[in-house]
């Protein structure tokens, strides 16, 4: 699909090999693991948390331009959806190609309803989604 | 860098890695990801050895 995932703590390179390793759940991992020990990136992302210096759970999409597309950020107690991850994902790819559609919420996978925004579907969005 | 913000540009960053699949370590930048032209997935969460 042309995209990378890299994911970032403030641990060291050193300690996510160990955790790779030796978590079992870890074992099948082809990502990069990233180590902001100095924090930077993490807060110039808005995901560092300075009182206990450790990241907040943030997914930022950033297309090919370098651009960023989108992002979610939960406190420590939430998990994240990787299915909802994905969606977005999928999403951002398919409109980099449709540049004048839009994705509504309940969108899945190409495929699936999708809004052409214009002056006549003002009023008119419930019709618009059944496809009338 | 800069802060970031929705819709605009990412300045540049470089970040070390640990890369599993080869079981050694690399660098990570933005540049070359653009220069690749491919999508990227920045995935942050709070330490190593607990749930993700």
């Amino acid at each position: 699909m042309g995209c990378d995932i890299v994911t970032v703590s403030t641990d060291t390179k050193f300690v996510h090999k160990a955790w790779q390793e030796n978590e079992k759940e870890l074992a099948k991992v082809k990502y990069s693991m990233g180590a902001d020990r100095s924090g930077k990136l993490s807060r110039a992302f808005g995901v560092y948390d300075e009182d206990s210096g450790l990241d907040l759970r943030g997914t930022f999409i950033i297309n090919p331009q370098g651009i960023l597309m989108n992002m979610e950020m939960n406190f420590y107690n939430l998990g994240r959806n990787i299915d909802e991850m994905m969606r977005k994902f999928k999403a951002n790819l398919y409109l980099s190609k449709k540049a004048n559609e839009a994705c509504p919420s309940k969108w899945k996978d190409e495929g699936d309803k999708t809004l052409t925004p214009s002056a006549k579907m003002v009023g008119k969005v419930h019709e618009a989604l059944q496809g009338k | 860098m800069s802060e970031i913000k929705l819709g605009a540009k990412v300045s540049d960053f470089e970040i070390e890695t640990y890369e599993a699949a080869k079981g050694d370590f690399d660098k990570f930048s933005l540049k070359q990801q653009m220069d690749k032209k491919r999508w990227t997935i920045l995935f942050f969460y709070p330490a190593d050895f607990t749930f993700v």
